[in-house]
């Protein structure tokens, strides 16, 4: 009707613009069918790329428990300031927003009295990533500076008090190379990041059980869904995702044993002007759980929170003395006299060494034709030594001679079953695999011939042989257990936060000797000599009414100070206790040190008699030195 | 009594075409509610209302350009054109100055633009011209000189404000009164390969003199980069063209719903031209395919109405003011239409009937009014 309808007047031009007409709406039609039909989806997602925004909202970190469930590390509230940009009123041109913020983060600071540092670049860069996010610019206030906000400060234009959780380890350093600490996360180390356009980093742990079991800790981000205006700022919520709680990790470490341990270390005396660094261990035998780790200096893992200042971080950072470096798993010593029960063990084995095997001992050795004899730490001599004597006194010139008969490939041999030279599979950290020597090593790396020296040398654990505090600690264990060896662990359990267990540290023997049981009960016998006999060497160790069997050793190496060459020296201490019902085994290390039974042993005798309340005793002329090696 | 006359005429309305024109009325005051809605409980700009009050004097208008006898009113087309030109000679001596350019004539607390007056005018004084001659007359090419000065005194002066889209509006109005008065179709492109070299000498001697008078880049030209690609400079000068592409594409087949266009409501499509420009965005975002094909339908049937009504007409001057209102109107509609998607480069070019403003409103209305009044006066057999 609307189109045909009868026309009086017959006009073939008005037919004309009709069919245009028509044509135009044919094509705006078709057009739109395009657009809107066959290129809606397109369109759809980029209108939800420019409007929709998720909020990334991180976890709270799960809790690390010692074995008893004594908390070392959790989460605490952090009261922070924060603007937000969207709110500071009017803000005309973008070029504004910096003096804007600047002009109230300013007023902010006299309201608080504290003077706040607010970088423009990073005022910009929130403006155009992250506008509806909170700007924090005070982190971790004080109550009173909380209290001056509520009061002065809160109706300052977009400023807000937010709550913030923030890593805490409520005893400190105690045990803080074992535990580690946390650091914001770069944005690049998370693989979800595309997903998200407001990015709000986790901490993400970087050392000790919070970088090993980061994955674990750190639960799952939750999401904010939110939609935006043209400006940036929040038009609407969409709905959220709620963050999931971090797994909860508990440590094989007892809390009394560690702090034990750490006040044994501290309470070693070293000569004036020297700082104390040094390690010990404490494992249990039957399972391979390490009840305490301690490594000196230390560090306080709270001061990696938000609101220290820069400077203390960089402090510890820059210290000569390293703090931050794990000494029980990360540095290597050589073993010193202490290697002698292995090299014992190898003559026994291959049956170079027999126990009543006696040597003269005169207070040194000249070995071939090397211009400097090979000298014993007692320069007076033992005397006549036997195999027995010789672990028990620590006699140099016994091991040179039994060392050389045993040969350098049968004691590497053991070395190498007591898994020296290689990482003990320990959990946590960055392990250091020490070093054992060889002839063909010596060969490409010097261009020099393996000489009996060198085996002399190692028969007493000093030339090239390097092993870790940690290792040191598997070496007792192992002859604790009578030649089986277990896998060192401090993660005892993971659980997820719904309570599940994700993991759970199983004991796994590691090593076992091929030594026959008598050869080693009989190194065994001579290390509980070493301790409880009065001329034992590691006599200092002596606690009454407890067996302990171990060895001590001082290796001596020469550093140039100042210009000077300087003989320094490293006290080490290895050991087991009860010598009848083993139950765990103790490494201690002290670097420039006078001696392994003058040093360690104290803090081993420390150790095991408040461990299992016994009383210390009375080591005559400790305190004079007498007790060397 | 002329009452009882009048109600007589009203009976003969085309109340298709007036149906048409009052659904194409409600959808306006509701779609420009919904483009100055933001959300539940918050403030908003209250165009829609001033929008019903437009419709309101425009229905008096309406009536009055219908009821009056279409050969009584074009009587006085000489004076109509006459009032239209002085008002633009008056509007570029004191004109109100907005965004740069004097569009308007401020009347107390409104403002009126007389570029709409215009178009109306010259179509009516057009079609009176062409007339009151001859067959004959009309196709000798001096008759096509005239009508073309007749068309470019206003043009030049509504460019000259600048409002280069309003001003070309012009041409469509001319060109189709010409050709559907018979005017020799060679003449006729004659007149146009003209106009296309002035327009190809004159526009960019226009826009670099303008550069150097004000030292920026002119929207214009800008405009036309945007129209030629999609994707230049889309935070600046392609907003509006990307952010109406989004809103109309994502709107898909049926729509997000009245009231729920995100585009529209998070201020993507910009508030302060949305009502005006790009309401046609915001009903294809709320409304869909099926919005886009219901707006396009009623405008099918307000122009196949006015050209059934202009092959009806009593005499060649109903027939040649049918034509132009059925031509002015579709300029606009598929200018507008075409602009939100990209098919035609962004014009402030309005919607007849849909977008807001007064001016534009009483302009479509008394076009409309002049259509019905050519069929009410119809002769009938």
């Amino acid at each position: 009707m609307i189109i045909s309808a009868p026309s009086r007047e017959h006009n073939p031009r008005l037919r004309a613009i009709g069919t245009i007409i028509a044509a135009g709406f044919l094509i705006l039609l078709v057009a739109l069918w395009r657009v809107q039909v066959m290129r809606g989806e397109h369109y759809d997602s980029k209108q939800e790329a420019q409007s929709l925004r998720r909020i990334r909202i991180p976890a709270a970190r799960g809790e690390i428990v010692d074995r008893n469930g004594v908390v070392l590390a959790n989460n605490r509230p952090s009261y922070d300031v924060a603007i937000y940009l969207d709110q500071l009123g009017r803000i005309s041109k973008k070029t504004d927003v910096v003096r804007v913020a600047q002009a109230n983060v300013g007023a902010l600071g006299v309201a608080l009295g504290r003077k706040i540092e607010l970088a423009d670049g990073v005022v910009r860069t929130q403006y155009e990533k992250r506008r509806p996010l909170p700007l924090r610019v005070l982190q971790d206030l004080s109550p009173e500076l909380v209290a001056a906000f509520a009061e002065r400060a809160s109706n300052l234009p977009g400023a807000d008090l937010i709550v913030m959780p923030v890593r805490q380890y409520p005893l400190g350093s105690l045990a803080a190379h074992l535990l580690g600490y946390v650091a914001k996360a770069n944005e690049n180390d998370d693989e979800e990041i595309e997903k998200f356009y407001y990015y709000q980093p986790d901490s993400v742990g970087r050392q000790g059980v919070e970088k090993a079991c980061d994955e674990y800790l750190r639960g799952s981000p939750g999401g904010r869904t939110i939609r935006v205006t043209p400006a940036g700022t929040l038009a609407n919520d969409l709905g959220d995702k709620q963050a999931e709680r971090g797994g909860r990790v508990t440590l094989t470490i007892d809390v009394r044993l560690q702090r034990i341990v750490e006040e044994a270390l501290a309470g070693v005396k070293l000569p004036a002007g020297k700082v104390l660094r040094g390690a010990a261990v404490l494992l249990d035998v039957r399972t391979g759980e390490v009840l305490a780790m301690a490594s000196v200096p230390g560090f306080d893992p709270n001061i990696f929170n938000p609101g220290t200042p820069v400077p203390t971080i960089q402090a510890v950072f820059n210290d000569p003395a390293s703090p931050m470096l794990n000494r029980a798993i990360g540095a290597r010593y050589p073993p010193g006299s202490t290697f002698k029960t292995i090299t014992l063990l190898a003559g026994l084995e291959s049956g170079a060494i027999l126990p009543q095997d006696t040597v003269a001992c005169s207070g040194f050795l000249q070995i071939g034709n090397w211009k400097r004899p090979f000298k014993c730490w007692n320069e007076h001599g033992h005397g006549s030594v036997d195999a027995y004597k010789a672990i028990t006194e620590s006699c140099d010139v016994w091991f040179y001679q039994e060392g050389m008969k045993t040969g350098v490939d049968a004691i590497t041999r053991v070395a190498a079953e007591f898994g020296l030279g290689q990482a003990t599979g320990f959990d946590v950290g960055k392990e250091n695999k020490g070093f054992v020597p060889s002839p063909a090593w010596k060969r490409t790396t010097y261009g020099e011939k393996w000489w009996d020296g060198d085996t002399a040398q190692l028969a007493i654990g000093q030339s090239y042989l390097l092993v870790t505090p940690l290792q040191m600690a598997c070496i007792a264990a192992t002859f604790a257990n009578g030649g089986a060896g277990l896998h060192p662990y401090v993660v005892k359990r993971i659980e997820a936060a719904e309570g599940q267990v994700v993991h759970e540290g199983q004991p796994d023997i590691r090593v076992h000797l091929s030594a026959k049981p008598q050869q080693i009960d009989f190194v065994r016998r001579a290390m509980l000599g070493a301790v409880q006999e009065i001329g034992g060497t590691a006599h200092p160790a002596a606690v009454s009414g407890l067996n302990v069997a171990g060895k001590t050793g001082t290796a001596e190496y020469d550093v140039t100070v100042d210009g000077k060459p300087q003989r320094l020296k490293r006290a080490w201490f290895m050991g087991f206790a009860p010598y009848d019902q083993p139950q765990v085994a103790l490494a201690v290390l002290i670097e420039d040190a006078s001696s392994g039974g003058h040093t360690a042993g104290p803090v081993a005798q420390k150790v095991f008699s408040k461990m299992f309340g016994k009383g210390a005793v009375e080591t005559p002329g400790a305190e004079s030195g007498a007790y060397a090696d | 009594m002329p009452i009882k006359r009048y109600l007589k005429l009203i009976k003969r309305m085309d109340w298709l075409l007036f149906g048409a024109m009052m659904a194409l009325a409600v959808a306006s005051v509701f779609f420009i509610y919904s483009a100055s809605y933001s959300g539940p409980g918050l403030p908003m700009r209250s165009l829609y209302k001033m929008q019903m009050v437009w419709f309101g004097v425009g229905v008096l208008v309406y009536l009055a350009a219908a009821l009056v006898d279409y050969r009584l009113i074009c009587q006085w087309a000489t004076v109509w054109y006459v009032i239209a030109v002085g008002l633009l000679v008056l509007v570029l001596v004191s004109g109100v100055k907005v965004y740069g350019a004097r569009r308007w004539l401020g009347l107390g607390s409104f403002g009126i633009q007389p570029a709409e007056i215009a178009k109306l005018a010259t179509l009516v004084a057009i079609s009176y011209y062409l007339f009151h001659h001859t067959l004959e007359s009309r196709r000798e090419l001096s008759t096509v000189w005239v009508v073309l000065a007749m068309t470019g005194a206003p043009l030049v002066l509504i460019v000259l404000e600048p409002d280069l889209g309003s001003a070309l509006v012009l041409l469509p109005i001319c060109f189709g009164l010409m050709f559907a008065a018979g005017v020799r179709v060679k003449h006729l492109v004659l007149a146009t390969v003209l106009g296309c070299i002035l327009a190809a000498i004159g526009l960019p001697v226009m826009w670099k003199m303008k550069e150097n008078k004000t030292g920026r880049k002119n929207y214009q030209k800008e405009r036309l980069t945007v129209y030629v690609h999609h994707d230049y400079d889309p935070l600046g000068a392609g907003w509006n063209l990307n952010q109406s592409l989004i809103a109309v594409g994502s709107g898909g087949m049926t729509g997000k719903g009245y009231l729920q266009g995100t585009q529209n409501l998070l201020g993507y499509l910009p508030r302060s031209v949305t009502p005006n420009d790009f309401l046609f965005s915001v009903i294809a975002e709320e409304e869909g395919f099926v919005g886009s094909l219901g707006v396009i339908g009623l405008y099918a049937v307000l122009l196949f109405s006015g050209l059934r009504i202009a092959a009806n007409a009593r005499d060649r001057l109903g027939m040649l003011l049918a034509t132009g209102v059925v031509v002015m109107l579709f300029f606009h509609i598929f200018i507008n239409v075409g602009m939100t998607i990209g098919l035609m480069p962004v014009t402030g070019l309005p919607l007849p009937l849909l977008s807001y403003g007064g001016s534009f409103v009483l302009a479509s209305m008394t076009a409309l009014g002049l259509l019905q009044n050519v069929w009410i006066h119809r002769r009938i057999y």
